[in-house]
């Protein structure tokens, strides 16, 4: 192969080859193509090595991984990666140095990355677009979710709104039961979503009230057995007002007014389930309400000291109560206290609040 | 002359060039072009009559496709972690390369940037949480390579901070 080929053979691969020699600089091996000449235009006169460290802070950087490579004479080739010089006239050059060893020979490439550089810029580019892009459409949908959401939480307010204004208990009562239960579902390592959901659909505990006659709901003495039953009435009015939604949050809240006066021995109403036969959510919720009754007065009895009110639970502990569920409400009692004390209000009925439409957000 | 060299670190599409851009030359543009490998580019400075030069080494965004190689970090005395505040991913992405980085070379300073300020409304990453970060000691500066706001601020500071540590 005579010099003139060799030279179009270098200047067809793009590819410096150099030695690297003994004070650091390269010995130039073989020809040097055109686009080299720009950045080093005394490669092809100059008699001593080429010192391409002092000119590119990259390769300074790559000759301290090539030093390692050529004393421990590694097999194959150490890559640089790709790194871009930009020549005098402010023209950009991808390129990529490999360092190998041969014969002996610390040897060095430099290659022009060229076409094959644009065509992985151009594929990374349209991957890359494509993920934004992804990404814009999965925080759509989250936004949009959340729209959702708001609707969601806005009807569950006014179905609550509905019947407290016709009942005795408070809005801050039913703030508690929302946020106890979501409390108590967390530590028991719900879903976030699901977590998310019981705060609200426990509000919706006593909907069934609102078909109970107001001589036994407004009653303020002890009921009699004919209008207890009257009054039990209200889990299974709650669960016809709520059943035959596909929205998972009524869905649950169905299941909570139905069961959340089930106890766990059952003994409970309306169907005496038994154990966890009672769905969870309920579960859940009967802990929480029991808890907050004891705890606050209301015009037919006065509050119980909270250290009273957990005797009285922990008599209820396997009976009325889910064991697990009481040992976790025990462990989480700090945060239901955190809750007693930011929404300790008895007085404010929730209808008062209704103009604000903001009951069910969280502290 | 001293001279010391910063990274430029973060996910893809954070404005790492832009940024970089922008304070070299003065110069933005809104078309998005992904960056492949390294490049690295200079900017003298002066910090109370002292000149600095600046060899800021603008690293491909990291992702699934292209990983930042430990070497690339060897030697800087600072970097800048970027972060675009429109999309919170890129904050983890962000924490993800400091603990490599300090990995790699140790605790050197390093300024949290939270760019892309002219597009606040869109922010996913709200103002708390980097008072939080602030507050937690991190250096944090918020920019807009587009307008230029923040930029030069952010570059001065970690450069005082490297002459510093």
């Amino acid at each position: 192969m005579n010099e003139r080929m060799l030279a179009d053979l270098f200047n067809h691969l793009e590819t410096v080859v150099m030695e690297r020699l003994d004070d650091g600089s390269f010995r130039l091996v073989g020809c040097v193509p055109n686009w080299f000449k720009r950045f080093y235009p005394e490669a092809v006169s100059r008699k001593e090595g080429l010192r391409l460290q002092d000119n590119s802070p990259f390769l300074e950087n790559f000759c301290i991984d090539a030093e390692s490579f050529w004393v421990g004479k590694g097999a194959g080739r150490l890559k640089s990666g790709t790194f871009i010089e930009m020549d005098p006239l402010g023209d950009e050059y991808a390129m990529e140095a490999s360092a190998l060893c041969s014969r002996e020979k610390k040897i060095l490439l430099i290659e022009l990355l060229g076409t094959a550089y644009e065509d992985r810029k151009a594929v990374l580019q349209k991957a890359r677009e494509n993920v934004l892009f992804r990404e814009y459409l999965e925080e759509e949908v989250c936004r949009r979710t959340a729209k959702i959401r708001l609707r969601e939480e806005e009807i569950a307010l006014r179905l609550v709104w509905a019947t407290e204004s016709r009942d005795k208990d408070t809005g801050a009562h039913i703030r508690r039961i929302g946020l106890y239960s979501e409390a108590l579902a967390k530590a028991l390592g719900w879903e976030p979503q699901q977590a998310d959901d019981i705060r609200i659909a426990a509000s919706m505990h006593d909907i069934g009230k609102i078909g109970i006659p107001d001589k036994i709901l407004s009653k303020a003495g002890k009921l009699t057995s004919e209008e207890f039953e009257i009054m039990k009435k209200h889990t299974e009015i709650g669960a016809k007002i709520l059943e035959g939604s596909d929205i998972p949050l009524l869905q649950m809240a169905k299941e909570i007014a139905l069961g959340h006066h089930e106890k766990w021995d059952g003994s409970g109403y309306p169907r005496g389930l038994t154990g966890k036969a009672i769905p969870e959510s309920a579960r859940i919720v009967a802990i929480g309400d029991v808890y907050d009754a004891l705890v606050h007065s209301r015009i037919y009895k006065p509050a119980k000291p909270e250290a009273n009110a957990l005797v009285t639970m922990t008599h209820g502990n396997g009976k009325h109560f889910d064991p697990k569920i009481f040992e976790c409400f025990l462990r989480i009692l700090p945060t239901f206290r955190i809750i007693r004390q930011e929404f300790h209000g008895t007085e404010t009925m929730l209808y008062l609040e209704r103009p604000q439409m903001t009951l069910f957000r969280r502290p | 002359m001293i001279k010391k060299k910063i990274c430029m670190l973060g996910a893809f599409a954070v404005g790492k060039t832009s940024l970089v851009k922008r304070f070299v030359k003065g110069i933005f543009s809104d078309k998005y072009l992904s960056s492949v490998g390294v490049k690295i580019d200079k900017k003298k400075v002066i910090i109370e009559q002292q000149e600095v030069d600046l060899l800021l080494w603008d690293i491909h965004g990291e992702d699934e496709f292209q990983k930042v190689q430990r070497s690339y970090l060897r030697g800087s005395s600072g970097y800048f972690l970027v972060v675009d505040g429109a999309r919170r991913a890129t904050l983890n992405t962000a924490f993800t390369l400091q603990k490599r980085t300090e990995e790699t070379i140790g605790k050197v300073p390093f300024v949290l940037i939270f760019n892309k300020w002219d597009l606040k409304d869109e922010w996913e990453i709200d103002d708390k949480t980097m008072d939080d970060l602030s507050k937690d000691g991190l250096m944090v500066v918020k920019t807009s390579a587009k307008s230029g706001q923040g930029v030069e601020e952010a570059f001065l500071t970690l450069t005082r901070e490297i002459l510093e540590a």
